[in-house]
């Protein structure tokens, strides 16, 4: 049972940051390597202020998330004027950049070391709670003005301009967000798991983050949850299968690439009022 | 009244003049075409005129406002909309949703608004939905609302671009070679809609064009380019006596 908890836990956790993975490269495309950057920032910031300044735990949860925008508005400024491969290498030294600072930060960050005794006071609950709650935030801006504006600028940033949307400021609010509830991640990582270390987020789970967006279709905010619940408790529950399981995850982003260039859920969203209402039918 | 002046534009490409001198003066309500052999700099004028090249030298003023330097999305909100000579539609959202993006100039909730869903988003949604649905008829397109738009035919695609930039409520509407591609029964039907707008909405527009029976029946004033220069303006009769305008068609008499 413990076990099955601690899956659990793990899954969420990164099914929260895969939602904020979604609103950037999914809706608006910027193929950001610096997830992972985000989430180190969210993870020391509340821990350390926790451990060594004794904020009480909530206080320092909102210190991570605002420490994670304010970095992402200041990386953004000169990021988000890159385009495609070149905002993709950028962000990726980024993140590699704040890797390489807390290894070298010892007094602060405890090095390669890590923060250990960090205490476990997230559970299941809160983890749950957020996903609904981050969820409900970007379905509604999903389907409002903010997220065709992101739609737009992903097919045609040209004509998206040419239609009255600013690009570079709309870019921002994402990059923006998108590091909040990343940040916002970590910070309860760090209390889920009880120890960080500078390495336990590379670059190479950013961009599982991206390939999970893919997978579930870009579209989809359904689909980016359903593939992240599925693909993170799939590791934790085959353990044995190891490595392997990034062979897998190789074969289905082929399989899909080439059968459903969408994601397998393309543009499909589930809807609890369309749900409820069959329902009410039925009966 | 004066909708848009342009004076004395140029625009250099790596030593290729492909705008020179360039200037013309838009009435309110009325069509003007600009027309020349490919690659005379007619879509250049555009790009200038909506901000996507910086101008070299030369003023634009938009109802009296001048406009040069500003960036896109900022002219576009302050009233020339347009569409392209290659259709540009988002691939990505259905049609309701391409006619839809070119309102967000006119909706005024915040993104915090937008995360919880407040009153006024509903509100401001359901009536660019409305209007929205109200151009999508005004077109023909209702039946397609929910395709995605690439899926659509040729001539359709065309219209919904029409429909998309008619949604930002322009006051001065570029028109791209509106009729490329277009059969002779399809370029009458947009001829008669471009009237129809035209009066109804009290827009101006400046249609790009090829399409000489196009040009030469709707517009009221043509401007003809050659090699990035004006060569001649005037009535659509006029041109068409123009002795450099044939020229610059026909080339030398043998």
């Amino acid at each position: 049972m413990e076990f099955y908890l601690k899956v659990l836990e793990i899954t969420s956790l990164h099914t929260i940051l895969v939602l904020g993975a979604y609103l950037m490269t999914g809706l608006t495309g910027l193929f950001s390597l610096g997830q992972g950057a985000f989430l180190s920032i969210g993870a020391y910031t509340a821990a350390i202020s926790y451990l060594y300044f004794h904020v009480p735990f909530p206080l320092a949860v909102v210190l991570a998330v605002l420490i994670g925008s304010l970095v992402g508005f200041l990386i953004g400024i000169p990021v988000l004027r890159l385009h495609r491969d070149y905002f993709l290498l950028v962000t990726f030294g980024f993140s590699e950049m704040v890797r390489a600072t807390l290894l070298h930060l010892a007094q602060l960050t405890g090095g390669a070391l890590g923060i250990a005794g960090i205490p476990k006071l997230v559970g299941l609950p809160t983890i749950l709670a957020s996903i609904l709650f981050i969820t409900f935030l970007i379905f509604n801006l999903k389907r409002s003005r903010f997220g065709r504006n992101c739609i737009a600028i992903r097919d045609d940033e040209l004509a998206a301009s040419l239609m009255g949307i600013n690009v570079y400021g709309h870019k921002m609010k994402v990059f923006i967000l998108s590091s909040a509830i990343t940040s916002y991640g970590g910070a309860l990582y760090a209390f889920v798991i009880m120890f960080i270390e500078p390495n336990l987020f590379h670059w190479l789970e950013s961009g599982k983050l991206i390939v999970i967006t893919f997978i579930g279709g870009v579209n989809s905010i359904t689909g980016a949850i359903i593939i992240s619940v599925a693909y993170y408790s799939f590791g934790e529950f085959f353990r044995f299968v190891d490595v392997w399981r990034d062979v897998l995850l190789s074969i289905a982003v082929l399989l899909v690439t080439i059968f459903r260039p969408k994601g397998i859920f393309g543009s499909w969203e589930l809807s609890l009022t369309k749900l409820f209402r069959r329902r009410g039918k039925g009966m | 009244m004066e909708v848009l002046r342009i004076t004395n534009l140029c625009k250099d490409f790596g030593g290729v003049s492909a705008v020179v001198q360039f200037g013309m003066v838009q009435q309110e309500n009325e069509i003007t075409g600009i027309i020349g052999p490919n690659g005379a700099g007619k879509t250049t004028v555009f790009n200038l005129i909506t901000g996507i090249y910086p101008v070299d030298s030369g003023e634009i003023w938009f109802y009296g406002k001048r406009i040069t330097g500003y960036p896109s999305h900022k002219i576009t909100a302050l009233g020339i909309t347009r569409t392209f000579q290659n259709i540009r539609l988002f691939r990505n959202l259905n049609v309701l949703d391409n006619v839809k993006t070119a309102y967000g100039v006119k909706t005024r909730y915040t993104m915090w608004e937008e995360m919880v869903r407040y009153g006024r988003v509903r509100e401001e949604e359901k009536r660019t939905e409305e209007l929205a649905r109200g151009f999508l008829s005004y077109f023909g397109l209702e039946k397609h609302s929910d395709s995605f738009p690439y899926n659509l035919p040729y001539g359709l695609q065309r219209r919904l671009e029409l429909a998309r930039a008619l949604m930002a409520s322009p006051r001065l509407l570029l028109l791209d070679e509106p009729g490329a591609g277009l059969n002779p029964k399809e370029i009458r039907q947009l001829m008669e809609t471009l009237m129809r707008i035209q009066q109804e909405k009290g827009l101006s527009i400046i249609i790009v064009e090829h399409h000489m029976e196009l040009v030469m029946n709707i517009c009221k004033t043509i401007h003809v380019l050659d090699f990035g220069k004006k060569i001649a303006e005037g009535k659509p009769e006029e041109i068409q006596q123009n002795e450099a305008v044939l020229h610059a068609y026909l080339g030398d008499q043998v």
